[in-house]
């Protein structure tokens, strides 16, 4: 390290000068630097008080935990004090890099949780909550701060639905409750949210996930499947400059694993078994891997700059945002940027007054939704260009690169979640709150397609332009009443609360053929006069936004000498969605719990034993994320009639009937909780034993077709019953050996899915069919889980004619074909056969948390994996032309004894039925991120003129272990009846990033 | 303790109080954005003819056309399955042979589209009549709901036999009425249609292809020849060919091709738009039997059998208006045809099949939209001509039949004296063969054959060898789902 500094010396001047003052410095006092942590779990606790004892000098730890002060002396002792912590005084002893862990101080502070209208201690919660903090949030560069929680919360399963940039993120807390929309509701500082990816991970200071009826249970009729918290960074006072951090990540992004698809050679000689003479020399045929065409390496850009601090009277925190995201296809990107503006003031002792704003504007770039399947699907003997530089033609698929070329689709807009708050204290025990929400959200698509032709299969004759529009206005008042009182033993809180919310959108999409310009500019619903077009524009609310809702909430919370608890709740809504008989509904909970380690005869075990607490909840929720608008019966426009010389004339007539009958969903929940802590809680342990039931699923049941209704329509009946039940399991260890911090986490989720009904009285059916590709893929009954694959059993391959006169089998089987277990023993092959071929919902869920600290270093490594749930590759069935073929078609059978699992060659066909052939394990075990950082010493980083700084490499998604041939084996869907099915997904790709965290 | 709860419940009740009494339900009240419930509509004139237009809509839907695919033709013996042999094997490709199942989707699909129409028909026929309108017209409107209702109830009662009688708009659970009951409401529905219709020649230009008095005559003329009222049957088609409204068009394509849309033949047919897509004015009809390949016309099924070739008399011209020949230039487009599709094979029969495609959907052009163009003929003269000539000679009129024959035959011939001599025949049962056989070759792959075996009791003999069974197959199986939807209400048809 001197010889460093020597050589600068010798190169830098200015560098001679900063040194120089440095080492006169020194002459006189001392620079320490260091870092103050969580003597418990490692993490760095920023606002931390350090001054120098018996002196004025002091400053606060910045966010990332680090702090540098001059001190007088080299025996100098310094008081270090943090809310919640036990204080502590560290003798400098000449050192100027310190590690200072701190204890949390439990008697005078606890861990508060933020549950709903309110917070809680940790100790006196008897729900089952689940808290992160905000470090472990921005493990994932993602749109969606929840992707960095994979494998890390009991009970939450967190997938992506795609790898395209700006797609979606599938979240199921506790199995999956309902048929329709089974994610949880979110919550962004008291605002009622239907998804958070207009959040800047960096921006959240925690999250909770409420599971069980007595947390969510006080959100009523949107509480059923979970509801997660979502808090934002707030300043504190830091009372002169602002905290200023600043973190910059640059990622590249690559396919993480190819699927082994048939080359050239093999393909031909496939081909040639189902088509004799196809090809007549297999060796001379080209050999093009369409996949290598359409994949490349793309970056992913987050940068993210935040200033915090204030006053005692005027705290603030302001952020902004920027993340870029290419697709690993071409074509495709998300770009986004993230404003935050939370301010908080006291306006008096007694009134509070603040604000949450936001503003996230971002544009998106979709490719063909088909390449990945086009890709997956074309000849590898056709070279993708001709001799000239056009493109070849594909039978049956088309030339995917054309596809990609020729598709020009936008999106873009504008979210903007607002909420401002007042509180005001009055009569010694009450706070009055009152808080209005605005969640404003427009955007807007463009799409364009040239005049083009590959082949008279894949062409444009004239060119398409297509736009949409969408706006959603939501405002939400809440108005709450809290109690507290804390008198001897007993210490209560009661919350009442009314609250109001509305909500509108609109959405008008509009089309127009032969744009008089191919370019961008151009690219307007501009119909010029004399100009030969077809325009045509659909405008229609979206109304499953259309709606308003009134609430009566009320809690109880109740501890008796900090041992024994009680919570109710009670919330009533009535709903804009429902016919006035089924408007208001009444949703309660009770729960229990029991701080049994404050009983005097756990006393005598507190050497190792620090926590024991028993909890128990019971309530019910409820679900109105419906299709609601099925209960109305309405006419349907549009049913045109052509007259005369084939003029459109409008007409319009009664549509689907609906059911005026229908309501919301409920849930029925019990949970059973065990919190263990030993070792001063070096070791938790959390249990919990979750039952759910909900009923009056909606689900759309056919009724009979004579009434009039029309092919395929159904009426929607609050009929289906599901029931989730498991154990939640989670473990942390956290230890220290010497300069050494390190934790491991594990968690663990089991789930058993179960449809218990599907029937109702005014619609029948015994079973819901989930069609893939029209053709029934799974099956929905009593007694099997949501969307179970079903299909023909594949019990082997018919050898020889005899076997095949010997066992029933499908009309058109041959010698060759895949033999179906004749499942009812009647003797004939038929639709009846079919059976449950596995469950798309995983057993089990797990994860695997190690974090580890050493001097400058940090480390950490995050498991992910589920298991017991099965994938249906649909991508395999697809076969009404001769397509490419996955690897193992190429151990096809040829003669008796050849293969008694891959069937002769062929096109559709019985070998093409849905069969346990197309079923493959979706368990898989993934290293979901690792990442190694480097915190530069403190005296590196001030002479830069900065508090810290933190250099970390880190990769997403490094390796997945598992038997499924597709890109991943995490295949979710929002729709429970056709879900773990695998069409084609954009892969999610393979991040490798480096990055930078500084401290202002 | 006390006085909080007491404040608390003060508050609550205060707010509650405020709420329900004074903006809580207006605030809750939220009637469907830019949609009608149904209780509002049809209400005014403008309203009835959205209605009544959207009647019409159906004959368009994909599914009308017996559920998407030509399954008469396929079932009788002018047609086999088409397309690739692949394509649809397992659920088209079982009517070629008798095998086809209850559960086919097909068959509900026909069905659920053909009750579709009967309700769009009922709003009219039951709404209308009580809007405040110009009563001409509001008459004009019911006769064609109801002469539609009655189009729909035929097929329905030719496919399925006694069918559930839905005459309401409401739903209510109904058991199979009897075949005669639904025969009754579709007599009734035609003779009001045509006290009420005008004659096509009453409608201006651009009310074409709407139901005219003429349609309910011929329509009528064709239920009593299948019920085998004769003398009714001959009487209603005589009152067509009486009108003066109709003529054969001078050459035998235009029956059916894009020049003779709503031309002098035309007794009634549905206008389409040669665009993909019901909502863009298309018909699929004409898209499902198009040629495969080069030029991409559509899917090619209803493939016209070598039967049914051979059946036509030496140098009949109208072979080669109803077939497309691989090789053969129409409308200046050379018909390559489909690669993948083997040329000539042999049926599931052990017949020969060749590539080829019917031509009585055929419109100009070398893509797929203008094939959705094609509007498909439901009655046209030539049928009304045959229909006569065959009710004159059950009741015993040969020589009056003779006459309506021989224009049939006369305009087929195109003025060549060398082929389809004008036929002389007076027995009747002779007559009747001719007829039948000349109604074959006039009307093949308009979807009349298979019926018109079954009504004429020689279903058996002549579909016998493809896998008829008599007794079964005359009536498809009421679709299985619907029997297990009104949980065995229904029941089903003798031998399914």
């Amino acid at each position: 390290m001197e010889k460093f500094y020597q050589r600068m010396r010798k190169n830098l001047i200015i560098s001679l000068f900063i040194v120089f003052y440095g080492f006169t410095a020194f002459a006189q006092q001392l620079t320490v630097s260091g870092i103050v942590t969580d003597a418990n779990d490692g993490n760095p606790l920023p606002g931390v008080n350090i001054a120098v004892k018996g002196t004025t000098l002091g400053t606060v730890t910045a966010a990332d935990g680090t702090f540098s002060l001059q001190v007088p002396s080299a025996t100098s002792e310094l008081t270090v004090s943090f809310i919640g912590y036990k204080t502590m005084e560290v003798p400098v002893n000449g050192r100027t890099d310190l590690r200072i862990m701190l204890e949390a101080d439990v008697t005078a502070l606890q861990e508060v949780v933020v549950v709903g209208y309110g917070t809680v201690k940790k100790s006196d919660l008897t729900g089952s909550v689940s808290s992160i903090r905000g470090k472990d949030l921005t493990t994932v560069p993602a749109i969606n701060p929840l992707q960095s929680l994979q494998g890390k919360v009991a009970g939450l399963q967190v997938a992506s639905t795609s790898g395209a940039p700006g797609s979606g993120t599938y979240v199921r807390i506790r199995g999956i409750g309902t048929f329709n929309d089974s994610s949880p509701i979110f919550v962004v500082d008291g605002v009622i949210l239907p998804n958070i990816d207009y959040l800047s991970a960096a921006d959240i200071e925690s999250i909770e996930v409420l599971k069980d009826a007595s947390a969510t249970a006080i959100y009523g009729s949107r509480g059923a499947n979970g509801v997660i918290i979502v808090t934002t960074k707030k300043g504190s006072a830091t009372g002169g400059y602002p905290v200023i951090t600043a973190t910059a990540e640059y990622s590249i992004q690559d396919l993480p694993k190819k699927i082994d698809l048939l080359n050239g050679r093999e393909y031909a000689i496939v081909r040639n078994k189902i088509n004799p003479g196809t090809y007549n020399n297999v060796d001379a045929v080209p050999d093009t891997d369409w996949q290598d065409l359409i994949f490349r390496t793309a970056p992913l850009q987050n940068y993210q700059i935040s200033a915090s601090g204030g006053t005692d009277k005027f705290q603030y925190f302001t952020s902004i945002g920027y993340f870029s995201q290419q697709g690993i296809i071409p074509k495709s990107s998300y770009e986004r940027v993230t404003l935050r503006f939370n301010n908080f003031f006291h306006a008096t002792k007694n009134v509070r007054f603040g604000s949450n704003l936001s503003f996230t504007p971002f544009t998106q770039q979709n490719t063909n939704g088909n390449a990945v399947f086009v890709a997956y699907r074309a000849w590898p003997t056709l070279e993708p260009f001709q001799p000239d530089g056009s493109y070849t033609p594909v039978p049956g698929v088309g030339n995917v690169l054309a596809d990609i070329e020729y598709t020009n689709s936008f999106a873009s807009g504008l979210r903007s979640v607002n909420n401002f708050f007042a509180e005001v204290d009055f009569l010694r025990n009450f706070t009055f709150k009152s808080s209005f929400g605005v969640d404003l959200d427009y955007s807007k698509t463009k799409s364009y397609t040239p005049v083009f032709f590959v082949s008279p299969q894949q062409q444009n004759p004239n060119d398409d332009l297509g736009k949409s529009f969408a706006d959603r206005v939501d405002w939400l008042w809440e108005n709450t009443l809290t109690y507290n009182r804390e008198s001897g033993k007993h210490r209560i809180n009661i919350l009442a609360g009314f609250t109001a919310q509305e909500s509108s959108s609109e959405f008008v999409s509009l089309g127009m053929e032969n744009i008089i310009r191919p370019t961008e500019d151009f690219w307007y619903v501009n119909i010029f006069p004399n100009q030969t077009t077809n325009s045509y524009a659909y405008n229609g609310v979206n109304p499953a936004f259309n709606f308003s809702m009134i609430s009566y909430l009320g809690r109880l919370n109740y501890t008796y000498n900090n041992k024994y608890l009680f919570t109710a709740t009670f919330r009533r809504d009535g709903s804009s969605k429902f016919t006035p008989a089924n408007r208001f509904a009444n949703f309660p909970s009770v729960a229990f719990g029991w701080n049994a380690i404050n009983e005097p005869f756990l006393a005598g075990f507190a050497s190792w034993l620090s926590n024991m607490k028993l909890r128990a909840s019971w309530g019910v929720i409820g679900n109105e994320k419906i299709n609601y608008e099925r209960q109305y019966s309405l006419v349907q426009n549009g049913v045109n009639a052509l007259f005369g010389d084939d003029v459109i004339y409008p007409g319009a007539t009664y549509g689907v009937s609906g059911n005026p009958d229908l309501k919301w969903e409920s849930t029925t929940q019990t949970d059973v909780g065990l919190e263990l802590g030993f070792w001063n809680d070096r070791l938790t342990a959390e249990i919990d034993y979750y039952h759910r039931i909900t009923s009056d699923i909606l689900v759309d049941l056919a009724v009979p077709g004579y009434y009039g209704n029309g092919d395929g329509a159904v009426i929607t009946f609050n009929a289906a019953e599901v029931l989730n039940r498991g154990i939640e399991l989670k473990l942390d260890w956290k230890g220290s050996y010497r300069d050494l911090q390190y934790s491991v986490g594990a968690v663990a989720t089991t789930i058993h899915n179960e449809t218990l009904k599907v029937s109702g009285t005014g619609g029948l059916n015994d079973r819901l069919l989930g069609l893939f590709n029209g053709r029934a893929v799974t099956r929905t009954a009593p007694g099997l889980p949501l969307g179970a694959f079903y299909g023909y059993r594949v019990i082997g391959v018919f050898q020889n004619t005899e076997e095949l006169n010997n066992y029933p089998h499908l009309s058109t089987t041959q010698v060759g074909d895949l033999k179906f277990e004749d499942v009812n023993g009647d003797g004939v092959l038929n639709g009846d056969d079919r059976t449950y071929l596995g469950s798309p919902v995983p057993k089990l869920l797990y994860g695997f948390n190690f974090n580890l600290n050493y001097r400058q270093f940090d480390f950490t490594a995050d498991f992910q994996g589920q298991h017991g749930n099965k994938i249906f590759n649909g991508k395999e069935i697809v076969r009404p032309d001769p397509y490419n073929f996955e690897q193992r078609y190429f151990n096809f059978w040829d003669g008796e004894g050849t293969s008694n699992t891959e069937p002769r060659p062929s096109n559709g066909g019985v070998n093409y039925e849905p069969s346990s052939r197309y079923i493959y394990s979706g368990s898989f075990f993934r290293l979901r991120n690792i990442s190694i950082g480097y915190t530069l010493p403190a005296q590196w980083v001030q002479k830069l003129g900065l508090k810290s700084a933190r250099a970390f490499v880190r990769v997403t998604n490094l390796f997945t272990v598992s038997n499924f041939t597709g890109y991943q084996p995490e295949i979710v869907s929002g729709n429970a009846i056709l879900n773990g099915i695998d069409g084609g997904t954009y892969p999610v790709p393979r991040i490798s990033t480096v990055g930078l965290n500084i401290g202002l | 303790m006390k006085p909080t709860k007491y404040a608390m419940m003060r508050f609550a009740t205060t707010l509650f109080v405020v709420c329900v009494s004074v903006s809580c339900q207006d605030f809750l009240d939220k009637p469907p954005q830019g949609s009608l419930t149904q209780t509002a509509f049809p209400v005014t004139a403008a309203d009835a003819l959205l209605a009544t237009n959207a009647v019409y809509n159906t004959l368009r839907d994909p599914n009308f056309n017996s559920g998407l695919f030509p399954i008469l033709d396929i079932m009788s013996d002018d047609a086999n399955k088409g397309s690739n042999p692949d394509d649809q094997a397992a659920t088209i490709g079982p009517f070629d042979r008798f095998e086809h199942i209850k559960t086919e989707g097909t068959l509900l699909r026909w069905w659920n589209t053909l009750y579709k129409a009967v309700r769009r028909a009922n709003v009219v026929i039951e709404k209308v009549p009580l809007i405040n309108m110009n009563e001409t017209l509001r008459n004009r409107y019911v006769g064609e709901a109801r002469f539609l209702r009655a189009f729909f109830y035929f097929d329905l009662v030719r496919a399925w036999g006694g069918v559930p009688k839905l005459t309401s708009v409401e739903p209510v659970t109904l058991p199979r009425s009897t075949p005669d009951e639904i025969y009754d409401l579709i007599i009734e529905d035609l003779e009001y249609a045509i006290t009420v219709l005008p004659e096509k020649s009453a409608y201006s230009a651009a009310d074409r292809g709407r139901a005219t008095k003429g349609a309910a005559r011929a329509l009528l003329a064709k239920v009593h020849l299948f019920r085998g009222n004769f003398a009714e049957a001959a009487s209603y088609a005589l009152e067509v060919i009486n009108s003066g409204e109709y003529s054969l068009e001078p050459v035998f394509a235009d029956a059916n091709s894009v020049n003779g849309e709503h031309g002098v033949e035309s007794v009634f047919e549905v206008s389409s738009f040669g665009a993909e897509g019901l909502e863009n004015g298309g018909n699929q009809y004409g898209n499902v039997q198009g040629v495969r390949g080069t030029p991409n016309r559509g899917w090619g099924f209803n493939r016209p059998t070598k039967n049914l070739r051979d059946d036509f008399e030496p140098g009949d011209p109208r072979l080669d208006a109803t077939v497309i020949f691989l090789g053969e230039t129409l409308d200046d487009v050379f018909i390559q045809g489909d690669g993948a599709t083997p040329d000539v094979t042999t049926d599931s029969h052990g017949q020969e099949e060749i590539e080829c495609y019917n031509q009585k959907v055929w419109t100009p052009g070398n893509t797929v939209p203008p094939s959705f163009g094609h509007n498909r003929r439901f009655i046209r003269y030539a049928d009304v001509l045959l229909m006569a000539a065959e009710a004159l000679n059950e009741i015993n009129n040969p020589a009056q039949a003779l006459v309506y024959l021989n224009q049939v035959r006369a305009r087929a011939r195109q003025g060549n004296v060398t082929i389809l001599p004008d036929i002389t025949e007076t027995d009747k049962n002779a007559l009747r063969d001719v007829i039948l056989h000349e109604r074959r070759v006039e009307l093949a792959l308009e979807g009349h054959r298979f019926w018109d075996l079954v009504r004429t009791g020689r279903a058996a003999s002549v579909l016998g060898p493809l896998g008829f069974v008599p007794g079964k197959h005359e009536l498809l199986p009421i679709p299985q789902t619907e029997i297990d939807l009104t949980q065995g209400l229904l029941t089903q048809n003798p031998g399914w």
